[in-house]
């Protein structure tokens, strides 16, 4: 029987630090076994576990995206034990995984809609992986319009600069850029995330809406969707909450009689609006 | 006993047995003597024997850059749980829809599961505080067991009652029962049935939560309650667990541990944030998943009726009295 | 006895009445009736109406100081025996509430029916419970038993001598004659005839049912870290799991994190699901610190509790 606990081995190809404070990194891992590289198939949304025998595991949302061929990225904030070891290991290093879980975003509903994403701070990372797979030639024809919102606190927190900076010269996806403060080297836009919402002012009518952020952007920005008559079935978002199992088993991550790591991460406020407000 | 013996000859046995005067848990027998069917209840529940309290997932050991997991998930000898009641019994069938559902199997509870016979045993004497008829239970149902125990005094009727139980038939220690020792049982049987006086009225507490969640109640429910951790460990259908991992320089294992949340660290975001702040959103939830939550997802109230909770908290919390308030609306 | 509960009781509740009328409280916190016989239960009552759920008997055993600090922002009536105005004294001392916040309902205590020690007294589980002057009925199903009340306490209530709460507010009775019905703790007195070995394998074998519920801690007014040691992650200091050494370790460190603010009321030990015996480390510990410092907890408001205060005279000898 296979047992959902075990990790899969899988090497650190490359580390990166991302932001300028040094407390996001992203790790490209890669799968030491091919039988395992050939078992994984994951959407964007979904999530691993990341374990580090001594450590612990945690859960974190994969960054890349399923049409990316060879390497799961994950961006790590530097917070507890684990996530500290994640930030000290080397090129090389083994991490263990276990996945893909939880339901990913609702990629089918989205098809033949338009997209709006609207991420904040380092809750990017599964947006990265949304946006990646709807911009690959296989997928851009299965959704109309894309639009990215993005924001960070400033300039230097913003994730995957380089992958803004690629988005930014295509025709075939709106993004907007935005950072709560400026630097002196800072050209582009400046601004709140709700408030640049308002101003882009994207059409509802037969758009999805995504978004993943700070509780206090997700606090501001929601009444701004709702005043552009968003209806709660067509915003998704991403929920955290602390895990263990990451299956449904141990019992800590549930809302309601739902468990964040199996029935979500990913809900739509309708589904959320039924839900004890417990996370 | 010559067939304790036996059975532990074969098998690894597992029954309750006495830690200290009034203290009992279910464990691994080392010892015939050891065996205790007297007692009503042990505290640590049945649950324990397919959901310990501590255990080890896998070991690991790192040489160099490369690491090496060695599972603990095998179950080497076929095991038999004598002795449990009915209303731990049917909490094996609770937990099962959690762990051995559709979703996941957990492995290390399944193979316990698999490998173990039941010996179920009726409770002659229930407690006052017994309230299984309420939950779908009762002091002899059978449903879960493979086999079924009744005290007759000098002996004990066995019903077989699976094909686990069948492979009992031939057993040396066993003879065909007459008329007189079946019509004993059934009075036995009828005289615990008529002990269980107190109807819970558990019928709809599902709907009345779902009109509760902000209600005033939670913050007098919470109240005396200590935020300590007895009921859940001590209930049988309680299943929350941490896992950690144990490290000793270059060896350790993955262990995973009951846990509680009641505890105040449980739901505890490593930004800080805590869904559950306080005592009165832990307690809360508790009785939420209990006759609310876990009945959504399968249809059962995650509560057997032991009484356990009642008699062991610390503060004399009453599961009866509070299902009766909830039922009630909540005013106090 | 129970007519001395009975005065005490209404004395209690007439307070309780006269305390919420004039607004000097939001909350009394006291003892209702149990649902089971040997058994009383924390409440907390908020109106006058309310008051006569108030009761007083041989179960009222919690020390009630430990849900302090969960009403640091209300005005608590609080019931206390006398250990347990120890505690609150102890507390005070710890500035974990201010004075003006507590009014403490003093009873002194005829001591507590040890409700475990009864129920080995007789086979069979127990439906009621009567007192009558020193002796204790008990009546089964088919039983019915007499037992003298003197021989059913706890330990820790066998050896008290501090049984009139200090400085309480009120005291709801006549103050107690204080002599102990034994003069050393009998679980202290087998523990001190021990050799080291024997000592050490008497304390396996208790802590060795523990099953990390943490009710002896909870139970207790002196663990109130938000962040207890056993907690921490990082750095992680023990395992959570049932490892001897883990849940050894457990014990010793709570037992010595009492020394100089344990009251000796006996909660930790009365909360254990496992009924492990808790009392004999921290009165032993309570002792040696008497010993040592001159210093019991809780009795003399204005003495400084001797382990968490720095004095130029404190003796250095251990410092080679």
């Amino acid at each position: 029987m296979n047992n959902p606990y075990f990790p899969v081995p899988t090497v650190v190809k490359k580390a990166l630090v991302e932001t300028s404070d040094r407390m996001l990194r992203t790790l490209e891992l890669r799968f030491l076994k091919d039988e395992d590289a050939q078992a994984f198939h994951f959407v964007p949304g979904q999530f691993c576990e990341l374990s580090l025998l001594g450590k612990g595991e945690a859960p974190f949302g994969i960054a890349s995206s399923p049409t990316e061929n060879g390497s799961l990225k994950f961006t790590i904030n530097k917070a507890g034990v684990v996530t500290t070891a994640l930030h000290h290991i080397e090129e090389g290093a083994e991490v263990g995984i276990r996945g893909p879980l939880g339901n990913g975003y609702p990629i089918d509903l989205f098809q033949g809609k338009n997209v709006l994403v609207i991420g904040g701070g380092f809750a990017f990372t599964t947006l990265r992986s949304l946006v990646t797979y709807f911009l690959h030639p296989e997928n851009r024809n299965k959704v109309k319009d894309i639009t990215v919102i993005y924001g960070a606190r400033t300039p230097g927190l913003l994730l995957y600069k380089e992958e803004l900076a690629e988005w930014a010269k295509r025709s075939d996806i709106r993004l907007v850029v935005t950072v709560d403060q400026g630097d002196k080297d800072w050209k582009g836009k400046v601004g709140l995330v709700p408030n640049v919402l308002e101003e882009a002012a994207p059409a509802a009518e037969n758009t999805y809406a995504v978004i993943c952020g700070p509780p206090i952007m997700i606090k501001f920005t929601f009444p701004k969707l709702m005043a552009l008559r968003f209806p709660n079935e067509r915003i998704y978002t991403s929920l955290e909450k602390r895990m263990k199992c990451g299956i449904g088993k141990c019992g800590r991550c549930n809302i309601g009689h739902l468990y964040v790591c199996k029935d979500g991460p990913v809900f739509s406020y309708a589904q959320l609006e039924k839900l004890p407000r417990d996370y | 006993m010559p067939f304790l013996q036996s059975l532990m000859d074969e098998y690894d046995l597992f029954a309750p047995a006495q830690l200290a005067e009034g203290v009992s848990v279910y464990k691994k027998i080392d010892q015939t003597e050891e065996v205790d069917l007297s007692i009503s209840n042990a505290q640590k529940p049945a649950k324990e024997i397919f959901f310990p309290q501590s255990e080890t997932m896998f070991r690991y050991e790192k040489a160099g850059k490369e690491s090496r997991i060695t599972s603990t998930e095998e179950i080497k000898r076929n095991r038999i749980l004598l002795g449990a009641r009915p209303c731990d019994i049917q909490a094996f069938s609770l937990i099962d829809h959690v762990f051995a559902g559709k979703e996941y199997t957990d492995t290390y509870y399944v193979n316990k599961r698999k490998a173990t016979t039941i010996i179920g045993m009726g409770c002659d004497h229930p407690l006052s505080t017994c309230f299984c008829s309420s939950l779908n239970g009762g002091p002899f149902q059978r449903e879960g067991s493979d086999l079924f125990l009744i005290d007759l005094g000098e002996s004990y009727l066995v019903e077989l009652l699976t094909e686990k139980g069948m492979a009992f038939q031939k057993n040396k220690f066993f003879e065909e029962a007459n008329e007189k020792e079946i019509s004993l049982a059934k009075g036995v049987e009828g005289k615990a049935a008529e002990k269980i006086k107190a109807a819970i009225p558990v019928e709809g507490i599902e709907k009345r939560l779902d009109q509760m969640m902000e209600s005033p109640y939670w913050d007098r429910v919470q109240e005396k309650c200590l935020g300590c951790r007895v009921c859940t460990y001590l209930c049988p259908t309680c299943h929350c667990f941490d896992i950690m991992d144990e490290a000793r320089t270059n060896k350790g294992r993955r262990v995973r541990n009951w846990d509680s949340c009641l505890s105040s660290l449980y739901s505890q975001e490593t930004s800080g944030h805590n869904p559950r702040p306080t005592n009165r959103e832990r307690t809360r939830q508790r009785l939420m998943h209990k006759f609310n939550y876990f009945p959504k997802n399968f249809d059962r109230i995650a509560c057997v009726g032991c009484g356990r909770c009642t008699l062991y908290c610390p503060a004399h919390f009453d599961i009866r009295q509070t299902i009766k308030e909830i039922q009630e609306g909540g005013d106090k | 006895m129970e007519q001395t509960h009975k005065a005490i009781q209404d004395s209690i509740r007439e307070k309780a009445k006269e305390l919420l009328s004039s607004k000097k409280v939001d909350v009394i916190v006291g003892f209702g009736e149990g649902t089971l016989p040997l058994r009383a239960t924390p409440i907390f009552i908020r109106s006058q109406e309310e008051a006569d759920r108030l009761i007083w008997n041989s179960y009222c055993e919690n020390n009630l100081a430990t849900y302090l600090y969960k009403l640091s922002q209300f005005k608590v009536g609080l019931v206390v025996k006398g250990c347990d105005a120890r505690s609150v004294i102890a507390l005070s001392r710890e500035k974990r509430f201010k004075h003006d916040q507590l009014y403490l309902i003093g009873v002194p205590c005829q001591r507590m029916v040890d409700r475990r020690k009864v129920k080995k007294a007789v086979k069979g589980e127990i439906l009621r419970v009567g007192e009558q002057g020193d002796e204790i009925t008990v009546e089964g199903e088919d039983f019915k038993k007499v037992l003298k009340r003197d021989d059913f306490l706890y330990p820790s209530c066998q050896v008290c001598i501090h049984r009139t709460p200090a400085k309480a507010d009120v005291l709801v009775g006549n103050p107690a004659e204080e002599s102990p019905l034994v003069e050393v703790h009998p679980d202290v007195k087998d523990f001190e005839k021990m050799s080291p070995e024997e000592r050490w394998r008497y304390f396996e074998k208790e802590a060795g049912r523990c099953i990390r519920c943490y009710a002896c801690r909870e139970a207790c007014p002196m663990c109130y870290c938000t962040e207890c040691f056993v907690d921490s992650s990082n750095p992680k200091w023990i395992d959570k799991g049932l490892s001897p050494s883990d849940v050894d370790f457990y014990h010793i460190v709570r037992a010595y994190h009492q020394s100089g603010r344990c009251s000796g009321c006996g909660a930790c030990e009365r909360a254990c699901p496992m009924e492990i015996k808790l009392t004999y480390l921290t009165q032993k510990l309570n002792q040696d610190v008497k010993e040592l410092f001159g210093f019991e907890t809780g009795v003399d408001p204005d003495a400084s509790p001797p382990l968490s205060t720095y004095d130029i005279e404190d003796r250095q000898e251990f410092i080679k």
